[in-house]
C-alpha cells in the first residue's frame, strides 16, 4: 500500500487508497480500493467511557453494546494484572480448540487483520472463529484496526505484506494498551513468530508465545496438553522419508497437460496401506499402495498422484492388513528406487492404464502421492495406544509423546505429547492433527478433551458423533430465539379471518377424518392421512405433512442450524435432532386431538388408484387419532369395526396395495439390508435383546403415500423451478460395479443377475432361489444392495431430465416432501411447492442455482454421515449384547480372501473377518482365487473348504480390541 | 466465496464505510469551456467520468445523416467512451458494447423527461461521457455527469437528476456500492428527481426480492438527495465565479 494523501470527506472520516499489485495469469494487474478511516470505532471494553457514543445500531435498529469485560482475568505473575488477550493469526490457526475451551480465553480482540489473514489461510476455522465472536460467553470482538484512524499505518515502500500485517497487529496492540492505560487495564499480545515477538517488546508492546501465557494460568496443568504441538515438539531423529510435494505450480502444469491427476484419496478400511483414487480420464479408480506412494494422506484428502511404471502395476490385495498386523519393516515400507520418468513416458503411461483398465485384466494401474489440494483434517476420537503408558509406573510426570489410535481403521496414528498419559489410558479422547512433516512416520497432532472411558456408553456415543461430524450441541440462544414467543402454548389461531392473508388462503380441513401412522413411540409426527369416497365413485386422499416452514422462516439463525445439521440423527437409545424440541414434537407434529397447520397434496383417485385430479395446498387439520403399526394393522383386521375412519383406513390400505403392485410391475426393486433393532431393557436402559426389523401391511401403506406425494410434488416444482427444484436421484448401477458379484453367482450357483433394466433386475433377483436355503435370496438381495449406487439429492439444473430417474423406485422423477421435521430437503421442497402455489414467494436462497449447489452438497454428506452413525451406533449396541452371551448361531460366507473369510451372521446383522490363523493351520492352506475357494486344515486336524456363499456355523461373542478400544463380533467357525 | 467480509457483523463494509454511508463525492462544471457548451468532471469514490454537452445546435454532430429533427423537442444523442485503462483489465470493448448501448438508451430516456422539452424543438443535442476510471456505479455517475453538464450548457432542466447505486447484502441495503460490491451482491440503480420522491431512472439488472425493494429505494432516495446537495453547492460556486470574472 503505498501512502497517498488523505482527505478528509466530513468530521470523522478521512478516505485513503490501498494499492496493490496483484499477479493474475502471469500478468500483473495494479488494483486501487477507497479505503475510509474512521473515528467511530469503539474498542468494545465496558470500562471505557471514550467510545460511548461509537455504539451505532444496526440498520434493522439493532443497539450495539461494548462485549469485553470489565473485571477480565487477573495474573499476577510479572505484573500483567487485569488484561485483555489480542491475537496474531497463527495462534488463531493453531489453536482454535484451545480458544474453544471453556476453560481458558476469555475477553479477547481479534484484529481485523488477523480475520482477513484466517479467512484467506482457512475458511472453516475462520467460520469457527465467527462463532466465537458471536458466543456472548467467550466475550471475543472483531476490532476493525484498519478502518480506525488511530489504529492505521500505511505500508511502506518495499514491505513485504507479511511485515506489513504483523506491524498493524502490533500497531493495534499498542493502541489498545495506550487507550485502556487509564483504566488500569493491560493487552498482551499473542503471537508464536519470534520474529514479531522481539519487534513487539522493542516497541513497548507487551507480547508473549501462547505457551508462555498458557503457562502462567492457574490451570495450566489441565491446558498443556490441549497446545498445539508445533510449539513443543523438537524432534531431531528421522524416521522416515517421505517424498516431499510438488509445488504448486508444478502440480497445476502437471494437471493441465494429463500427466498429474486429482481427486479424492479412498483407503480401504480392510487395508490402510490401500488407497483408491477415481479420476474422471479414467474408467476404473488408481490404486495406491504402501506408505511412500500414500505419502501422507489422509482418508478423504483431495491429492495429486502421478502413475507409477508398468511394473508396479498390481492387483489390488486380496489381503487384509491391519497396521497391528505390520511391523516396521514389513509391507509397504519397501525400498522405492528413484525411477526418471519424461512427461512424455508418462501421457504414454496413462494410455497404458486407460487400455490396461478397458482390457479387463485384473492387474491395475498404480499410483503415488505427489501433492495434497486439501486436508480433510477435523477431529479425530480415539486412544492412546495400550503400550504408551503402564498404569503402574512411578513418577515420571514429564511431557512424553505416544501415540494415539484413532477409531477410524483406515487413518494413521496421531502424535501426541502429553503429561497424563497414564490418567488417559483407557479413555476416549479427541485429538486434532496439526502437521505431518515428511521426516515423521506419523503426523503429529494435541489432545482435545477426554470423551469418558471406552465402552461408556455416553462416551461411546459421543465418539461416534464426533467421528461422523454430527452436530450435536444443544440449540444456541440465537436458534432458539427464532422459536414462536408463546411455547408450547402456541396455537392455531381460532378466528381464521383475522386479516393474515396467509391464513386466509389455508383451506380449514378440520372436519375431515385424519389419522397419522408410525413406528410405536413416535413423537414427531410428520404425516398424516385421511381417504374417503367420493359421490362420483372416486377417492378422496390426503396426505398432510407437518407445515414446517410456517414456523422456519429461510434466512433465520433456526434455518441456518437446521440447514447445516440437514438431518435428524437416529441413534440406538438417542435423537440428535434437526429442529429443536418444541417444533418437532410439538408445534409442527402432527399430534391427535389438536389443530396443526399442514401442508396438503389432496388427489382425486379411482378404483384403480389412478390419479385423476392433484391439488397442494396449505391447510389446517385436526389428527383424530395417531397409530402404530401394528395397532393400526388389528384396528383394520378387526371385521367389528366399522367406524368412518376405520373404513378409510381400508380404503387407503387397498388403494396402496394397488400403487404398490403399479410400482413392482414397473420394475421397483425390492432390496434388503441386514437391518436390526435393539431391545432396551425399559428400567436398566442396557441393550437387551436384538431383533430384525418386521414390517406390516400398514407400513407399506404408508409408504406408498409417501411415494405418490413425493412424486406429484417433485413434478410440481420441477414445472415452476427448472434450474433450482431440489430433487433426488438413484443412478442405475453401473456393470462393473456387479462384476464380481456375478462372476460369484456364476461360479457358485451358475445364476446371474441381470442389468439392463430396474425391471430385469428386480426379476432376476426374485428367480435367484436355493430351494434347500430360503435365506439366500434375503442374502443375495443384501449383496445386490451393497453394489447400487447411493440416491442423492441435487438441485434440477444439473442433469438432463432422463438423468433425474429414481433407479430403485423405479419413477421418472422424485424428490423428498414428507419428513420436513427431520429432513432439511424437505424443507427446502417445501417453500418451493408454497411459491409454486403462489402462498408466498420464494426466497432468494433456494432461487440462486449457487446458493442450492452448496445446501444440496452439505445435505447430501450429512445424510450420509447420518447414516453411518446411525449404523455405528447400532453395531454398539449389538456389541454390547453379544458381550453377554455367548451362542452358535448362522452364518454365511460373503467373502473370501486368501488369509481369512468374511461372515455375515443374519441375527445380529454383523459380519466381521475371521483370519486364517483362527480357522486353522495357515500352512496347509490353499486360496483357489477363480472359484472362491479356501481349502486348509482345521483345529481338529481335518480338510475342510469354505467359498462364497457358504452357510456356516459360527460361534458369536464380541471381544475388545485392546487398540481401538471398539468392541467388535467375533466370530469362530463352530 | 468471496475473499473479504463484503458486510462485517460490526456494521462495516469493504472499504470501511457503514451500509449508509456515500462514497466520497467531488465534481466540478465547466472543465473544458473551450471544448464543449457544457462540461462537467464527476467522481464517486475511484469512479471519475467526463461530460462534454454541445448543444442546442441545428445539426447534431454525432447524428446518423438523414435524421430528422423533432419539432416537439431536441435529439438527444450520447457517446460513451470506455477507454481501455479505464478498467481493471485493459480489454478493449467492442464498439457496440450491449450493455453499454442499454445504459444510453436509458439515459437518453431520463434526461428526455428531465430537459424542458418545448424550449428546444428542432434542434441536437450531442453528450459525450467519457470514463477515465471506473470503480462501481457506472449508470449513476454516467447520470450525475450529464446533470451537470447539462445545466453548465444553459439547458433548461425541470431539476437535477441525481442517482446512486443501493445493494442488498442478505437483509441489509448498501448505499453506493462499489466494484467489489457490485461484483458479488444484487444492486439497483435509481436517479431521483431535485428533492422529490420522483424516480426518472431505474435499473435493475440482477434478481432482488420484491419485499426488499421498497427499503433499498428509500435508502437510495435519501443518497440521491445528499448528492444533490452536494451538486447543488458546486453549481453555485462555479456560478459565483462566473459573476466575478464578469
Ligand atoms: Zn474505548
Amino acid at each position: 500500500m503505498a501512502s497517498v494523501k488523505r482527505q478528509r470527506p466530513t468530521d470523522g472520516l478521512a478516505v485513503t487508497q490501498k494499492v496493490f499489485v496483484r499477479s493474475r495469469n502471469g500478468g500483473a494487474l495494479k488494483i486501487v480500493r477507497e479505503h475510509y478511516l474512521r473515528d467511530d470505532i469503539p474498542c468494545s471494553s465496558v470500562c471505557c467511557d471514550d467510545c460511548e457514543e461509537y455504539y451505532r445500531p444496526s440498520p434493522d435498529g439493532q443497539p450495539s453494546e461494548p462485549i469485553l469485560s470489565g473485571e477480565p482475568l487477573e495474573i499476577t505473575k510479572n505484573g500483567i494484572g487485569r488484561h485483555y488477550l489480542i491475537l496474531d493469526t497463527n495462534v488463531v490457526l493453531n489453536a482454535i480448540d484451545l480458544l474453544e475451551s471453556d476453560k481458558v480465553f476469555y475477553d479477547v480482540v481479534i484484529p481485523q487483520t488477523v480475520l482477513e489473514e484466517v479467512r484467506n489461510r482457512s475458511y472453516p476455522i475462520y467460520m469457527r472463529l465467527r462463532a466465537l465472536c458471536k458466543n456472548d460467553d467467550k466475550r471475543f470482538v472483531v476490532f476493525h484496526n484498519e478502518f480506525k484512524t488511530d489504529s492505521f499505518v500505511s505500508r511502506e515502500k518495499g514491505e513485504s505484506a507479511q511485515d506489513y500485517n504483523d506491524r498493524l497487529i502490533r500497531k493495534c496492540a499498542l493502541f489498545y494498551s495506550q487507550h485502556l492505560a487509564k483504566h488500569k487495564l493491560s493487552v498482551v499480545l499473542l503471537t508464536s513468530d519470534k520474529n514479531n515477538i522481539e519487534k513487539a517488546v522493542n516497541e513497548g508492546i507487551r507480547t508473549m508465545s501462547l505457551h508462555s501465557y498458557v503457562s502462567l494460568l492457574p490451570n495450566y496443568s489441565e491446558l498443556e496438553d490441549m497446545l498445539p504441538s508445533n510449539e513443543t515438539f523438537s524432534r531431531q531423529l528421522t524416521e522416515i522419508s517421505y517424498q516431499e510435494y510438488y509445488s504448486p505450480a508444478r502440480l497445476m502444469g502437471g494437471i493441465k497437460s494429463g500427466t498429474l491427476f486429482q481427486g479424492t484419496i479412498n483407503i480401504s478400511s480392510y487395508n490402510f496401506l490401500e488407497g483408491s483414487i477415481s479420476v474422471p480420464s479414467m474408467p476404473k479408480p488408481l490404486l495406491v499402495l504402501g506408505r511412500e506412494n500414500l505419502n501422507r494422506s489422509f482418508n478423504g484428502d483431495t491429492v495429486v498422484v502421478e502413475l507409477l511404471p508398468k511394473n508396479k502395476w498390481k492387483k489390488p490385495s486380496t489381503e487384509i492388513v491391519d497396521e497391528e498386523t505390520i511391523n516396521s519393516n514389513g509391507v509397504g515400507d519397501e525400498d522405492e528406487d528413484e525411477v526418471v520418468i519424461s512427461d512424455q513416458e508418462r501421457r504414454l503411461l496413462a494410455e497404458h492404464a486407460v487400455a490396461a483398465q478397458g482390457e479387463d485384466q485384473k492387474v491395475i494401474p498404480t499410483a503415488r502421492v505427489v501433492g495434497i489440494v486439501k486436508r480433510s483434517w477435523r477431529l479425530y476420537v480415539g486412544q492412546l495406544a495400550p503400550n504408551s503408558a503402564s498404569k503402574d509406573q512411578v513418577g515420571g510426570n514429564a511431557a512424553k509423546s505416544c501415540f494415539v489410535i484413532l477409531m477410524d481403521r483406515s487413518l494413521p496414528k496421531v502424535r501426541i505429547r502429553t503429561r497424563r498419559a497414564r490418567e488417559l489410558l483407557g479413555k476416549r479422547i479427541v485429538v486434532a492433527v496439526d502437521s505431518w512433516s515428511p521426516t515423521s512416520k506419523y503426523p503429529d497432532g494435541h489432545f482435545v478433551r477426554v470423551l469418558g472411558d471406552v465402552e461408556d456408553k455416553d462416551a461411546e456415543q459421543e465418539a461416534l458423533l464426533l467421528e461422523h461430524d454430527v452436530e450435536y450441541r444443544p440449540f444456541s440462544k440465537n436458534v432458539l430465539d427464532c422459536l414462536p414467543k408463546e411455547g408450547h402454548d402456541w396455537k392455531v389461531p381460532e378466528k381464521l379471518d383475522n386479516g393474515d392473508p396467509q391464513l386466509a388462503q389455508r383451506r380449514d380441513l378440520r372436519e375431515k377424518l385424519v389419522c397419522s401412522i408410525d413406528p410405536p413411540g413416535c413423537v414427531d409426527i410428520d404425516d398424516a392421512l385421511h381417504a374417503q369416497r367420493l359421490p362420483n365413485g372416486n377417492y378422496e386422499v390426503g396426505v398432510h405433512i407437518a407445515d414446517v416452514t410456517h414456523f422456519v422462516k429461510p434466512g433465520t439463525a433456526l434455518d441456518q442450524e437446521g440447514a447445516s445439521r440437514a438431518t435428524s440423527v437416529y441413534l440406538v437409545d438417542k435423537r440428535i435432532d434437526m429442529l429443536p424440541m418444541l417444533l418437532g414434537t410439538d408445534l409442527c407434529s402432527l399430534k391427535p386431538y389438536v389443530d396443526r397447520f399442514a401442508f396438503t397434496v389432496l388427489w382425486e383417485m379411482d378404483e384403480d388408484a389412478n390419479i385423476v385430479r392433484v391439488d397442494y395446498f396449505k391447510s389446517i387439520i385436526r389428527s383424530k387419532e395417531a397409530f402404530a403399526y401394528e395397532q393400526a394393522q388389528l384396528r383394520m383386521d378387526d371385521p367389528a369395526q366399522q367406524d368412518e375412519l376405520t373404513q378409510g383406513m381400508r380404503i387407503l390400505l387397498q388403494l396402496s396395495k394397488k400403487l404398490k403392485q403399479k410400482r413392482l410391475d414397473a420394475g421397483a426393486l425390492n432390496l434388503a439390508s441386514p437391518e436390526v433393532k435393539v431391545h432396551m431393557d425399559s428400567e436398566t436402559s442396557d441393550p437387551g435383546e436384538v431383533e430384525v426389523k418386521k414390517l406390516v401391511e400398514a407400513n407399506s401403506l404408508v409408504e406408498e403415500f409417501m411415494l405418490l406425494a413425493n412424486i406429484s410434488v417433485a413434478k410440481k416444482i420441477y414445472d415452476e423451478f427448472p434450474q433450482v427444484a431440489m430433487l433426488r436421484r438413484h443412478a442405475a448401477p453401473p456393470a462393473t460395479n456387479f462384476e464380481a458379484l456375478n462372476d460369484m453367482l456364476r461360479v457358485r450357483k451358475g445364476m446371474h443377475i441381470s442389468l439392463e433394466s430396474s425391471k430385469a433386475l428386480a426379476d432376476s433377483l426374485d428367480r435367484c432361489e436355493d430351494p434347500q436355503d430360503p435365506y439366500f435370496n434375503t442374502l443375495l438381495r443384501i449383496m445386490a444392495t451393497r453394489c447400487m449406487m447411493a440416491a442423492e439429492y441435487f438441485s434440477a439444473g444439473n442433469y438432463g431430465y432422463e438423468d433425474f430417474r429414481h433407479y430403485g423406485l423405479a419413477t421418472e422423477i422424485y424428490t423428498h416432501f414428507t419428513s420436513p421435521i427431520r429432513r432439511y430437503c424437505d424443507v427446502v421442497v417445501h417453500r418451493q411447492l408454497a411459491a409454486a402455489i403462489g402462498y408466498e414467494p420464494l426466497h432468494p436462497l433456494h432461487r440462486d442455482k449457487a446458493k442450492m449447489d452448496l445446501v444440496v452438497k452439505n445435505i447430501n454428506k450429512r445424510h450420509r454421515n447420518a447414516q453411518f452413525a446411525g449404523r455405528a451406533s447400532i453395531e454398539y449396541y449389538v456389541g454390547q449384547v453379544m458381550k453377554n452371551t455367548q451362542s452358535v448361531h448362522e452364518g454365511y460366507v460373503i467373502k473370501v480372501f486368501s488369509n481369512g473369510i468374511v461372515v455375515l451372521v443374519p441375527k445380529f446383522g454383523v459380519e466381521s473377518l475371521i483370519k486364517l490363523e483362527s480357522l486353522g493351520d495357515i500352512r496347509t492352506s490353499h486360496f483357489d482365487e477363480d472359484l472362491y475357494k479356501l481349502t486348509f486344515t482345521d483345529k481338529n486336524g481335518s480338510e475342510r473348504q469354505v467359498s462364497v456363499f457358504d452357510r456356516v456355523q459360527v460361534s458369536v461373542t464380541s471381544q475388545l480390541d485392546e487398540m481401538t478400544g471398539k468392541r467388535k463380533a467375533q466370530l469362530l467357525l463352530a | 466465496m468471496s475473499r473479504l467480509e463484503l458486510y462485517s457483523p460490526e456494521g462495516l463494509r469493504v472499504d470501511g464505510r457503514r451500509w449508509n454511508e456515500l462514497r466520497r463525492f467531488e465534481c466540478q462544471i465547466n472543465t473544458h469551456p473551450n471544448a464543449a457548451d457544457g462540461s462537467s468532471y464527476v467522481q464517486q469514490g475511484n469512479s471519475k467520468v467526463l461530460c462534454l454537452v454541445k448543444g442546442p445546435m441545428e445539426h447534431g454532430a454525432n447524428l446518423a445523416a438523414g435524421t430528422k429533427l423533432d419539432p416537439n423537442g431536441p435529439v438527444l444523442s450520447l457517446n460513451i467512451n470506455y477507454p481501455p485503462f479505464a478498467s481493471n483489465e485493459r480489454k478493449k470493448r467492442p464498439k457496440n458494447d450491449r450493455r453499454l448501448q442499454e445504459i444510453s438508451i436509458i439515459l437518453k430516456r431520463c434526461f428526455m423527461k428531465t430537459i424542458v422539452l418545448k424550449n428546444y424543438s428542432r434542434t441536437a443535442i450531442d453528450i459525450n461521457l467519457t470514463v477515465l476510471a471506473m470503480d462501481g456505479g457506472l449508470l449513476a455517475c454516467f447520470c450525475n455527469a450529464i446533470t451537470l453538464a447539462l445545466i453548465d450548457a444553459g439547458i433548461s432542466l425541470y431539476d437535477y437528476v441525481s442517482a446512486v447505486s443501493v445493494g442488498l447484502y442478505d437483509q441489509t441495503p448498501l448505499l453506493d456500492m462499489n466494484a467489489l460490491e457490485e461484483n458479488d451482491l444484487s444492486f439497483v440503480t435509481i436517479g431521483v428527481v431535485g428533492d422529490s420522491d420522483k424516480l426518472n431512472l431505474t435499473l435493475c439488472e440482477d434478481k432482488l426480492p420484491l419485499d426488499k425493494l421498497e427499503r433499498l429505494i428509500s435508502l437510495g432516495i435519501e443518497g440521491c438527495h445528499r448528492l444533490k446537495e452536494l451538486m447543488d453547492l458546486q453549481v453555485r460556486v462555479a456560478g459565483g465565479q462566473l459573476q466575478e470574472r464578469q
